[in-house]
């Protein structure tokens, strides 16, 4: 669905997307994620034919969205970063225009802007204007915007921005639905929500693609993915002591877990599992063992750790 | 060409949305109603060698209306889409540049179109309640408003250049005074400096050319000269709203 070769986006002598290429097949849910001013915005912006790349080539369904920008516009619904309307429209009166110009035919168009209030919850509002109308209620506007021509890809640049939890959950809810018929890049930084409604995540940074995967693996391959938490009785020291020599452990942190037990942090890479060898440990020292569990990497310390500032920028060691 | 259309209308529509436009088209009839009051009471009761709307087209409150209301009209065309933002979702619709310039062109001229319409009326109002009635030639009128509409044309495309280069409508409208203010005084150039360029200067003064269709003198040339450099200024803004495709 979407083919990025090479892509490179300069500004006045910044360089905001960097050489990047991805692709985004018929059907998927991509999350698209970077911290501010990575570059996001900038490749969603030239994807939906509003700026062109510096340099590279980059194909939605087949047409390039340079020279064939036009074909590229008819089957994309965008929504850009700060969901702009005309305020003083009213809600059917916008989408109706919108449908027009995106070249829905008269006889459809009373139909699939109906569809489209409906889908996204607007049919209390149709009369309404979008000016007096509340941040959710325009962001689902915008929503119903792109989506109302039924474009075979969506693109939209953190829809949910500015949403409180209740609409967060509808919004994602709406998405989620939507990706059954339409495949659908998203960029957002509410990193729970991707790991929901995502198939696959493309996580960007300094206008550099550094990661793509599913957020199951993503997680999994982070630094950490092996941590393992235990809580122990025994003695400290010996516990101390044999933790730290087990194979593949880099480090072990200790803390107080109440009742006597000792809780035990222990760092190894993944695909080491050292849980196995904890837990012979504690049989062969007759410690009891009160939990023996993987610590679970959230997408958000994957993005922290793929994106986190280089250290020569301000120290902020983790407490890792 | 039905986009274009839907963008027209969708114009047409924001200026009766904002109180702007009504701002606009009431300041502009009391400005002209009161210079028409003014020659009409000036001609009361004299024998005149001119008639009453000839010398309205081209009168003082006739050039005001049109250097005001023309910068009013065009400054938010695409310096509020920018502001807005909604530039981004109206050129990422399947919509070329040149429709997006066009409609917005279109859509003043006919907003400046409509701020003339009331005017039609003042001659009307001469031949019914004149004094002694005399009949009303109505060529010259025509041609006075058909010269309106092309000055008219040509002062819009210039505000539309000044919206296409700000996202503030505030400077929209400076510039596009100065533009069209500049273009009205390059008239009044024909008077000084070397013989060749007092002519050219002739050839480009709105004035002049009001005046003349007043008189009833139709020049096709300055009918040409209009349309081909308005266009030219439009073509000049679709490249300007085309760069961001290269700056």
């Amino acid at each position: 669905m979407i083919a990025v070769e090479n892509l490179t986006k300069k500004y006045a002598g910044v360089t905001a997307v960097d050489n990047v290429s991805f692709t985004v097949k018929r059907g998927e849910i991509v999350g698209f994620l970077g911290p501010n001013g990575a570059g996001k915005s900038t490749t969603m912006r030239i994807l939906s034919a509003f700026m062109p790349a510096t340099s590279g080539k980059v194909t939605v369904a087949g047409y390039d969205v340079f020279t064939q920008s036009e074909d590229v516009r008819r089957r994309i619904g965008y929504m850009p970063e700060s969901n702009p309307l005309y305020l003083d429209m009213r809600v059917s009166e916008y989408l109706n225009y919108r449908a027009a110009l995106k070249g829905v035919a008269g006889a459809k168009r009373k139909a699939r802007t109906d569809e489209v209030l409906e889908r996204c919850g607007l049919k209390d509002v149709r009369r309404r204007i979008v000016g007096q109308l509340s941040k959710g209620y325009r962001q689902r506007v915008g929503l119903a915007d792109a989506l109302v021509h039924d474009p075979d890809l969506l693109i939209l640049d953190e829809p949910t921005i500015g949403l409180d939890p209740n609409q967060i959950r509808q919004v994602r809810q709406l998405i989620r639905d939507l990706g059954k018929r339409h495949t659908i890049l998203l960029s957002t930084h509410i990193l729970p929500e991707v790991e929901m409604t995502c198939n696959r995540v493309l996580i960007i940074n300094k206008g550099r693609i550094v990661a793509s995967d599913t957020p199951e693996n993503l997680t999994k391959t982070l630094e950490g993915g092996g941590t393992v938490r235990a809580e122990i009785r025994g003695d400290r020291a010996a516990v101390e002591r044999e933790l730290r020599s087990l194979p593949g452990v880099k480090n072990v942190t200790f803390e107080p877990g109440g009742d006597d037990f000792i809780r035990a942090t222990v760092f190894a890479p993944p695909r080491n599992d050292v849980r196995v060898h904890i837990y012979e440990k504690a049989a062969a020292n007759k410690w009891t063992l009160r939990e023996l569990s993987r610590v679970r990497q959230t997408l958000e310390d994957v993005f922290v750790s793929i994106t986190r500032v280089e250290p020569s920028a301000p120290k902020q060691e983790e407490e890792k | 060409m039905s986009k274009l259309c839907t963008l027209w209308r969708r114009e047409i529509a924001a200026y009766f949305l904002s109180p702007i436009a009504y701002l606009v088209m009431v300041s502009f009839l009391v400005l002209t109603g009161f210079g028409f009051w003014m020659l009409v009471l000036a001609f009361d009761g004299h024998t005149n060698p001119v008639s009453v709307m000839q010398v309205f087209f081209g009168s003082f409150f006739y050039w005001i209306g049109m250097l005001m209301a023309v910068p009013v009209i065009t400054m938010r065309l695409l310096a509020e889409e920018k502001r807005l933002g909604t530039i981004e979702t109206l050129m990422t619709a399947p919509v070329s540049d040149a429709a997006v310039v066009w409609s917005k062109f279109l859509g003043a001229v006919t907003f400046f179109a409509l701020l003339w319409l009331p005017t039609t009326a003042y001659s009307w109002i001469l031949n019914q309640f004149a004094s002694a009635p005399t009949p009303i030639d109505w060529g010259p009128v025509v041609l006075a408003y058909v010269g309106t509409l092309l000055v008219g044309m040509f002062y819009v495309s210039l505000g539309l250049l000044a919206s296409s280069l700000t996202q503030n409508q505030i400077i929209a409208a400076i510039v596009g005074f100065v533009l069209v203010a500049i273009m009205f005084f390059l008239g009044f150039m024909m008077n000084i400096g070397p013989a060749w360029l007092q002519t050219f200067f002739g050839y480009i003064g709105s004035i002049e050319h009001i005046r003349d269709l007043a008189r009833g003198q139709l020049d096709l040339r300055r009918v040409m000269l209009y349309v081909s450099v308005t266009v030219f200024v439009l073509f000049c803004t679709q490249k300007i709203v085309e760069s961001r495709k290269w700056r």
